[in-house]
């Protein structure tokens, strides 16, 4: 049985590829409505247990649960709609690039066969406002986007189907300061207005404490933390530690930025 | 989280009041829209029908947009919403409408628009292929007075991509006409009692036609799509760019090898096709006929003078040149989405094999008088 107000459970997941080890006995738990970030060096394998965790890929051992079931062992229909429950944003966007932003946002929509044109027009145009895009974008393709765009996009096509969980890997990988700062205050306003359980991946720092709850840090196959920001000063690991030092001082900046304005 | 359900009371003044309950939203995973909407089709067709949202749990987009056009696209003081839900359908009454960007499509005139359009591609076609021929031109005439900077490498690397890893194919493909053909003809010819021609058909055919056709066709698949596709990739991944920044030019380092390369491999891989169709011919003549492969190997070069020979390698030469300089213009002309990579692929290849059969026609008459 699984736990209540658990979005997401890993049980002791192992990934062997041949002789490597990426994950051993790792174990992970990220409750419903908080925002989670892992971290860790390149080639922690977070991106490999984020595809995991959506079920591109399957651990060598251990399981997975989404909203409380394993995605692996459902039949095909259940899994499609288990699947409708989360949206991923993918590190480039993965846009389909022969099909307009519109033909892209539209694409899940049809696929659940609910809804005619006209109700699917008016639910595309109320993501690309979600995502503050105007409606002209919409005859775009994906080649004719700037990079910020086609996050946003891409971002309006995971929301589409109203999910409760938003996987990001990166969202703010390649992003300029300005759009990425943009980019993470979208998201917490999205994250408010549609009540999200959001899990993602970032090297970047400044994403990192504007956004999250939690952290869990990957260092030596598995998680070693999942904590607070603040409180990864307790964690003894050396990854951790030096991580802290980054985090620390933009913690203080933003607590700065808070005070600020109260007298 | 309860599905999305409602039930209806009737009003004392017997105007009937809707009355949604629980989760009004796609994440409720028995809830289906297109079910809910037919069962509420009645009450939105009246006009008096009040909506009570008031006990909704949760209401999404989709839910909304769903009531919202059920609704006629308005709301007023019979539809009864919590607060917190007000805003969503504020928002849904500002959104554009569909038809707002309905495009004029299906006329006389749109028709003959596009055939103008296909018209004026063309002619951009033919110029983007002149301007390949005279770059590589240009290109030739640098490196006849710069010899050092020749792409021997690549060169080299493209004579084996198309030219040798394509022996077993063509090889094969060739050597089950001939015998196709060979069995053919022996039916034919037995017939007449004029078993003996066999070998000039064959012998003229493998040579002068099937040779550098099958050739074309076969390296137009293999080695042409390769190259439309891997110059169309290389371009959205911006290779061809760094290559520029690099100060290399693209026609030097990625066409120009292509073309040198294939247009040394063709003739030979010509020559080497010939040789399997007539071997199969032989075979099949062997088996049908009875005529034994030495006195067909006697007899061939009385029938098949060498002419024959120089024609087929300078057709096959043309044939190498025209795929190649087709994969490379297609290639160019890639955008990056995979609808146009694809695309340009198709076009590269069925452009290639057309090509090539339109100048064999013309080759078989302009040479009609040559060696037969």
């Amino acid at each position: 049985m699984s736990k209540p107000g658990l979005a997401c459970e890993v049980t002791g997941v192992w990934t062997q590829y041949g002789q490597t080890v990426i994950h051993r006995d790792l174990n992970l738990e990220v409750r419903t409505g908080e925002v989670m970030a892992m971290v860790g060096g390149s080639g922690s394998g977070k991106t490999t247990l984020l595809r995991h965790i959506v079920g591109l890929t399957r651990p060598s051992r251990g399981e997975i649960k989404l909203f409380g079931v394993n995605l692996a062992q459902l039949d095909r229909e259940a899994a499609r709609q288990a699947r409708n429950r989360f949206g991923m944003l993918f590190q480039q966007g993965a846009l389909f690039s022969a099909l307009t932003v519109y033909e892209n946002i539209a694409f899940p929509l049809r696929e659940l066969r609910q809804f005619d044109e006209e109700a699917i027009h008016l639910l595309v145009m109320h993501k690309l406002a979600l995502v503050e895009l105007e409606p002209k974008h919409a005859w775009l393709l994906p080649a004719q986007l700037s990079g910020g765009m086609v996050k946003r996009v891409a971002l309006a096509r995971a929301l589409a189907l109203e999910p409760e969980l938003l996987v990001l890997d990166e969202p703010t990988a390649g992003l300029d300061p300005d759009r990425s700062e943009k980019f993470v205050r979208l998201i917490k306003s999205l994250r408010k207005q549609l009540g999200l359980t959001v899990i993602f991946v970032t090297h970047d720092l400044d994403t990192l404490v504007g956004l999250t709850d939690r952290v869990a840090v990957l260092a030596d196959q598995r998680i070693i933390a999942s904590c607070s920001l603040p409180e990864l000063a307790n964690v003894a690991h050396p990854f951790a530690q030096n991580f802290f030092k980054g985090v620390s001082e933009r913690l203080e900046r933003t607590d700065k930025w808070k005070i600020a304005p109260t007298h | 989280m309860a599905d999305a359900e409602f039930r209806v009371e009737e009003m004392p003044d017997g105007t009937k009041r809707v009355i949604l309950t629980g989760a009004w939203s796609l994440r409720g995973v028995q809830n289906n829209f297109a079910d809910l909407r037919d069962h509420l089709a009645a009450f939105f067709g009246n006009p008096f029908t009040h909506w009570d949202l008031s006990a909704v749990e949760q209401l999404d987009s989709a839910a909304a947009v769903m009531l919202w056009m059920g609704w006629g696209k308005h709301r007023d003081q019979r539809m009864l919403l919590r607060p917190e839900h007000t805003a969503l359908f504020d928002m849904l009454a500002t959104l554009p409408a569909a038809n707002s960007f309905a495009a004029g499509r299906g006329s006389v005139m749109a028709l003959l628009r596009i055939m103008w359009d296909k018209y004026l591609e063309f002619f951009d076609h033919l110029v983007g292929f002149l301007n390949l021929v005279g770059s590589l031109l240009l290109e030739l005439f640098y490196i006849m007075k710069h010899p050092r900077n020749i792409p021997f490498k690549e060169i080299s690397a493209n004579f084996y991509k198309g030219g040798v890893q394509a022996l077993p194919v063509t090889a094969l493909v060739s050597f089950m006409i001939g015998i196709a053909m060979g069995y053919l003809m022996a039916l034919q010819l037995r017939k007449f009692g004029a078993d003996i021609f066999i070998v000039n058909i064959i012998g003229l055919a493998g040579i002068r036609e099937l040779g550098p056709i099958l050739m074309a066709i076969i390296v137009a698949g293999r080695s042409g799509s390769a190259m439309t596709a891997q110059i169309g990739v290389m371009r959205v991944t911006e290779e061809i760019d760094a290559l520029s920044t690099m100060g290399i030019s693209r026609t030097l380092r990625l066409i120009l090898p292509k073309v040198i390369g294939l247009s040394l491999a063709a003739p030979l891989l010509a020559f080497w096709t010939s040789a399997w169709a007539i071997l199969g011919g032989m075979l099949a003549a062997k088996m049908q006929l009875g005529i034994g492969m030495e006195f067909f190997l006697d007899y061939l070069p009385r029938v098949v003078v060498p002419v024959s020979l120089t024609l087929a390698v300078f057709k096959g030469l043309t044939f190498g040149v025209l795929v190649t300089l087709i994969a490379c213009h297609f290639g160019m002309r890639i955008k990056p989405n995979t609808e146009s990579l694809s695309a340009s692929t198709t076009s590269s290849v069925v452009t290639a094999i057309t090509t090539v059969i339109l100048v064999d026609a013309v080759f078989a008459i302009v040479t009609r008088s040559i060696g037969l």
